[in-house]
């Protein structure tokens, strides 16, 4: 009965539109020739897709494999046309993501006003949410073009010919790669990081980019906090730009680099632009012209939420990694020797840190399973606040559950040939893949943007990887593979440039 | 349990105070709020000051009553904002709420501060949303809506409202301050100017109100449909087990063909809907035969029923009879072993619904549950009743939302199917004759097209 109920179902069909492929589709923007002709010249990336793996056996390859660059923020690296994105939903026929063309985000302000931050910050929500985004310093194209700092270039309206010939060379320099980086490399979002401070060179850019079927979204970081301000300045004088300098005369130097642009900077207020201006980062947001597309209030929600931290995010995993996915027990004893050895190491971290005891606003996130409830307990205990997100539960393996390797392989020949070429987004019956535990922490995500102070997150593997991946804008090839060993907690700080990651072992309470 | 879905802040109390002129959507709005957010589990009420001046003082006012002249008005309004507060209040300490709404118009930064320091003497976190609009032609389609539905105008000819309503507006308009940041750049507000065409976000200071925000910005006020539909009966449904991954059955397959006709008889421009649908094969197998561009969700897949999955209810009383107990007394918050509740679907359809709040035409195929969780969003359904929901098989769901609630129609495909309900109490399958099943809030409506008895489907009446 069954067996002829079967023939009358036709094959799912493929999709009519070709690359609006689900997340269970792998090969996504991989032109199959590319896979199959590069025999001769095997990168280390290409080998990744024809290493066999298996999914239970992850953390073998981990630390061996050559193309695994542990713990390195690579938000800095340029994508290429082949990049995935660890949330990437779908992508639509020209690889874009929701249907919305191309866009410029085009930050503006005076020096200090934490556009690169902000720039960083922004590319690495977008890249992991699965748009293609670069970004395009100016910083980076002067410092390659001239060596010293003529304060002149700063000057949005230099007064000699040849300053102004240098800037306006340099500004076509970025826009030709934006536009390349758009027309050649299939990208949907350039930022543009530079001062932009006059209102016709604005207008001007909007429609140099409009003609090329680009929208300009502007960005305008203002400041009005004084104190804000100053702190920024400091900041910003630790910059590339001044790698050799004396603090104080790096903060001087920035100062008069400020000035030169203040005297000629116009604040946006061009009607027929679509702009956001991010006051004080982000105490107020004024939004001109919205039109309500769906990525611009995505990246609205985003600049909401992103606040500057001053604390760090600590992973650790649950105590009992062996566990059934369907089982729950308590927590043994063993657990509880866990859990006590990860609380005294962190808190000797905290206390080595100058601290006495665990800082007051720490928030610990766990799973809703008791091994990781129960391991959170003792954190309970020194009055850190503790919260069960159901979202936070591991990757579930279907129907993969305790299979080896040959038992897969023999099993679903098919699931673990295309699992093989594509451990991010491909799942086996009924089970999970890193794909779709990254877009149900999604809101935790941008919570956890919100969040100015410490965070302690005790998950699974499978979660954490992906918690990292956005962290360190890991690319969907080595999040599978990224590794927590047991005793090691990972410690994510923020930083303006680049996050860094640290890992800090955990001690036997017993022995110390 | 408590609740942390959208908040790290402990206790976080938060009044959303409406500010604005009549006809500016403030109503609308505050609904929409108190619906995501109850869905969310998040306790949320609404506390209309019209509502009270009408209740307390039995007052259905002409517009004289508003002039800021007039004295008497000018108190009883006051009066009517203060027992507003007074119920916020007593509401939020006794009976736990979380987010209340201050549907009002506010209009001077008097009152505002005035609220504010109200609110903020009993630890709650005020935010201001204004609705500004001076876009003519937007506040004239607000009026119409306003006419038909405000209780101000019951038994009132509509020309009679229509101008009883501007001279009330332009009453209003005399003693109008709109929000500014020279005078009130300390309080936390969204300001919206003729809808979303610009924004101002002032001060947020929660997780909770950054997710107000979003979801606010996400609202558009564009007439729509969101069409929904169960997948097509499928073997397991024929063998009443839950869950599995299983294909469709042969009633189950010509639904499937059914619904492309379906689809292009009863969806206006159906060559642009997108098609969603869960990962699992009976909804991809549901749509095959639509041509239209589909995406899958993982977030739409069935409720996980763990340890229980691929068990008929007998079964399951037998083998796990006291969680099968457990869950019919409390089915909303009820894990399956290793598996999920409704409340943890409702958790994985946030960004769902979000999307389709965005979204102007989509068709979404799913599940028994999900769609419970879905159809309880858009039509108001308290927790405790959306579980036991019932939603037929072989049969298409039209909603339109409008501002005062979401009208549904049914679209069945005269396709016969086995039910998959279950009633408290017993692991029988089918709905009782006592119209236990019968979704609330529902308006069954017949679409034109479907009456007129053509032979591929009615609708129900």
């Amino acid at each position: 009965m069954a067996a002829q109920v079967n023939n009358d179902i036709a094959e799912i069909e493929e999709p009519k539109i070709p690359g609006n492929y689900s997340a269970r589709k792998q090969n996504r923007w991989i032109p199959a020739t590319i896979q199959l002709s590069s025999n001769e010249d095997l990168t280390s990336s290409q080998e990744l897709l024809v290493a066999p793996r298996s999914p239970v056996l992850n953390n073998r390859v981990s630390t061996a494999s050559s193309h695994h660059h542990e713990d390195v923020d690579e938000i800095h690296k340029r994508i290429s046309k082949f990049h995935v994105s660890p949330a990437q939903l779908y992508s639509t026929d020209s690889g874009k993501l929701y249907h919305a063309g191309s866009i410029c985000i085009v930050l503006v302000g005076q020096p200090a006003r934490g556009k690169t931050n902000l720039s960083i910050s922004l590319c690495r929500y977008l890249r992991w949410l699965g748009v293609r985004a670069n970004l395009f310093h100016m910083g980076d194209y002067r410092r390659e073009k001239t060596n010293g700092l003529p304060h002149e270039f700063f000057d949005p309206k230099p007064e000699s010919e040849e300053a102004a010939k240098a800037r306006q060379e340099l500004t076509n320099m970025v826009i030709n790669d934006m536009v390349t980086f758009f027309q050649n490399d299939m990208g949907q979002i350039a930022i543009y990081d530079a001062v932009n401070g006059i209102s016709s060179q604005r207008l001007a850019l909007a429609k140099t980019l409009n003609d090329k079927q680009i929208k300009a979204v502007f960005i305008e970081s203002l400041i009005d906090d004084e104190e804000l301000l100053e702190r920024n300045i400091a900041d910003a004088a630790k910059s590339p730009d001044y790698l050799n300098w004396e603090e104080n005369e790096a903060i001087a130097d920035y100062k008069k680099r400020i000035e030169m642009v203040n005297r000629a900077y116009e604040e946006m207020n061009e009607d027929e632009l679509t702009y956001i201006k991010f006051i004080n980062f982000g105490e107020r947001l004024f939004i001109n012209n919205s039109k309500h597309d769906f990525l611009t209030t995505k990246v609205i929600s985003y600049l909401m939420n992103s606040k500057i931290k001053s604390g760090s995010i600590y992973f650790a995993r649950c105590s009992n990694n062996k566990l059934k996915f369907k089982s729950d027990p308590p927590i043994d004893d063993k657990g509880k020797k866990y859990a006590t050895d990860l609380s005294a190491t962190l808190l000797n971290h905290f206390e080595s840190m100058g601290q006495s005891s665990f800082p007051k606003n720490m928030v610990v996130w766990t799973s809703a399973r008791l091994r990781t409830t129960q391991l959170a307990d003792v954190f309970k205990k020194h009055g850190l606040r503790v919260r069960h997100r159901p979202e936070m539960t591991q990757m579930n393996p279907g129907d993969a559950e305790g299979l080896s390797d040959d038992e897969l392989q023999a099993k679903y020949p098919v699931d673990y040939a295309n699992h093989n070429l594509d451990p991010y987004h491909h799942r086996y019956p009924r089970a999970d893949s890193y794909h779709d535990i990254a877009l149900k922490l999604e809101p935790l995500i941008m919570e956890m943007e919100r969040m100015r102070n410490d965070i302690l997150i005790i998950a699974d593997e499978t979660i954490l990887r992906v918690f990292y991946g956005y962290l360190m804008a890991s690319s969907c090839t080595d999040i599978p593979f990224i590794s927590f060993p047991q005793e090691e907690i990972i410690k994510i700080t923020y930083n303006a440039y680049m996050n860094k990651a640290f890992r800090i072992p955990i001690k036997d309470s017993d022995k110390s | 349990m408590p609740v942390y879905g959208v908040s790290h802040v402990d206790n976080l109390r938060v009044c959303v105070v409406m500010v604005g002129l009549p006809a500016r959507g403030k109503s609308f709005i505050s609904q929409k709020i108190v619906r995501y957010l109850s869905w969310l589990s998040i306790a949320t009420r609404s506390f209309s000051v019209s509502s009270y001046r009408r209740e307390e003082y039995k007052l259905q006012p002409t517009a004289d009553f508003f002039d800021p002249a007039n004295i008497d008005g000018l108190h009883i309004r006051e009066q009517a904002t203060d027992d507003a507060l007074k119920n916020i209040i007593k509401w939020m300490n006794e009976e736990n709420g979380c987010v209340a709404i201050l549907d009002g118009s506010n209009v001077t930064k008097q009152k505002r501060q005035l609220v504010c320091q109200v609110l903020k003497n009993h630890k709650i976190e005020p935010i201001f949303l204004e609705s500004f609009c001076d876009d003519e032609t937007m506040v004239n389609s607000m009026m119409l809506d306003i006419n038909a539905t405000s209780p101000d105008y019951t038994g009132k000819s509509s020309k009679y409202a229509t101008e009883d309503l501007l001279t009330k507006i332009n009453y209003y308009k005399k003693y109008y301050e709109p929000m500014d940041l020279a005078d009130e750049k300390d309080l936390s507000f969204i300001k919206l100017i003729n809808v979303n065409s610009q924004i101002i976000i002032n001060k947020i200071e929660s997780y909770l109100e950054s997710r107000i925000a979003y979801y606010i910005m996400n609202l558009h006020i564009k007439p729509r449909y969101i069409w929904l539909s169960r997948h097509g009966e499928s073997q397991y449904n024929l063998e009443g087990k839950i869950g599995g991954d299983a294909d469709l059955s042969e009633r189950g397959m010509k639904y499937a063909r059914k619904l492309k006709d379906l689809v292009a008889q009863y969806i206006p421009n159906h060559e642009n809907i997108e098609v969603w649908t869960s990962t699992l094969r009976r909804t991809n197998q549901t749509a095959q035969f639509l041509p239209n561009p589909k995406k899958q969700w993982k977030a739409l897949d069935e409720l996980d029923a763990g340890s229980c999955d691929g068990l008929t209810y007998d079964e399951i009383e037998r083998e796990f009879p006291e969680d099968f107990k457990a869950r019919d007394e409390n089915k909303f918050e009820y894990r399956y072993r290793g598996g999920e509740s409704y409340r943890d679907v409702i958790v994985r359809l946030e960004p769902i619904i979000m999307e389709l709040e965005n979204q102007e035409n989509v068709l979404v195929i799913t599940h028994q549950a999900v769609l419970r969780c879905i159809y309880a969003y858009f039509m108001n359904v308290p927790q405790e009743e959306s579980p036991w929901m019932s939603i037929p098989l072989h049969t298409m769901i039209r909603l339109e939302p409008r501002a005062y609630q979401t009208i549904v129609t049914r679209i069945k495909a005269d396709i016969p199917a086995v039910s998959t309900y279950k009633e408290k109490g017993t692991s029988k399958l089918g709905e009782s004759s006592n119209g236990g099943n019968v979704m609330a809030g529902e308006v069954i409506s017949s679409s034109s097209s479907g009456s007129a008895g053509t032979a591929s489907g009615h609708a129900v009446v």
